[in-house]
């Protein structure tokens, strides 16, 4: 089994739902590959967005790049359908002036369809992500 | 684009001494009538005073000038007596920005507005604030004149307002300079963003 990044629009990726939208700085940003790009909150928290695979993928390690993000927590969901989210980490970060924060996560039991990602509060007015890249293998295809 | 915010409408007219002028409607200064005449885009003053007793939530969309963007003002509008000040306490953890309303017939709610100022920006540093004055209906009974507020708002480096919610006079003004204030600050944060590639 090969390890790849799971995160990533051009592997199938998708994110199907985020809580801010602002059309220049779109939530596929977050999965789009290029670092140079990035979603950003347009006001009051929390915000979320929602990753789908589209398959069983199993997650070993997850990075995460942002701006002003506090605390972070991370749902998942193995079913078909983005429903049943469980809790699976929540990370407080901290605040990196004048750089990016990267979070780098060691993951256990990392089966997961959708995974949901929870901006709970943030050390400004907005915040921004970057990219969210989950190194690990693909369990298996939806028939 | 749409800019979501909470913005918060708070007193200044209870918190301290209950004394002098004003008898029954002290809390009073208009902020529920504000929030509510702002919402109905001015078809409904509130005739008959309710005290509010926790917080009202009113969300209406403003257009921002010269752009395609709009913000979303979600406005609690929160309790004025002290007596409900604590469960208050919670809600004033996460505005973003917040219009200090007084009564221009009352020189308490006025001097207050201080006190509020300093508390909001001790709890929320970088807070974005107006100031408004409403009653100007009543000139007869002023007791805070439009200069003494503006010298006031100046020297704190706010943007203030004078309004009569019953008159329908400029009830819109401090709405709007907060959503541009805030939009201008979404583009200041967008630079940083931007920077940081």
């Amino acid at each position: 089994m090969k390890k790849v990044d799971l995160c990533l629009s051009s592997e199938g990726t998708e994110v199907i739902l985020a809580t801010s939208s602002d059309e220049k700085h779109p939530p596929e940003n977050i999965i789009d590959g290029n670092p140079e790009t990035f979603w950003t909150t347009t006001g009051m928290f929390p915000q979320e967005f929602i990753i789908c695979f589209h398959k069983h993928v199993r997650i070993e390690r997850l990075v995460i790049q942002s701006y002003f993000v506090q605390t972070l927590r991370i749902e998942k969901s193995t079913s078909k359908d983005p429903v049943d989210f469980e809790q699976w980490i929540e990370r407080d970060l901290v605040h990196t002036e004048g750089q990016l924060q990267n979070e780098e996560i060691m993951a256990r039991d990392g089966h997961a369809t959708y995974l949901r990602f929870i901006i709970v509060s943030a050390f400004d007015h907005f915040a921004s992500v970057y990219s969210v890249s989950a190194e690990g293998v693909t369990v298996s295809n939806f028939s | 684009m749409s800019l979501g915010n909470g913005f918060q409408v708070a007193d200044t007219a209870d918190d301290v001494s209950h004394k002098c002028k004003n008898p029954p409607n002290y809390p009073a200064v208009g902020k529920t009538a504000l929030a509510q005449i702002f919402r109905s885009d001015g078809a409904q003053f509130q005739k008959n005073y309710t005290l509010t007793t926790g917080v009202d939530l009113v969300v209406k969309t403003v257009p921002v000038p010269d752009t395609a963007d709009s913000v979303e003002l979600f406005i609690l509008d929160s309790a004025g007596k002290e007596l409900f000040s604590e469960m208050l306490d919670k809600l004033w953890e996460s505005p973003s920005v917040l219009c200090l309303v007084y009564d221009v017939t009352n020189e308490q709610s006025f001097t207050n507005c201080s006190k509020w100022l300093e508390k909001a920006r001790s709890q929320i540093p970088g807070i974005t604030l107006c100031a408004g004055g409403n009653k100007t209906d009543l000139a007869g009974r002023r007791a805070v004149e439009s200069a003494q507020a503006r010298a006031w708002a100046l020297s704190q480096g706010l943007e203030c307002f004078e309004t009569s919610v019953k008159e329908m006079i400029n009830y819109e003004a401090p709405f709007h300079s907060l959503a541009k204030q805030f939009h201008h600050l979404y583009q200041e944060k967008l630079e940083v963003f931007q920077a940081l590639v």
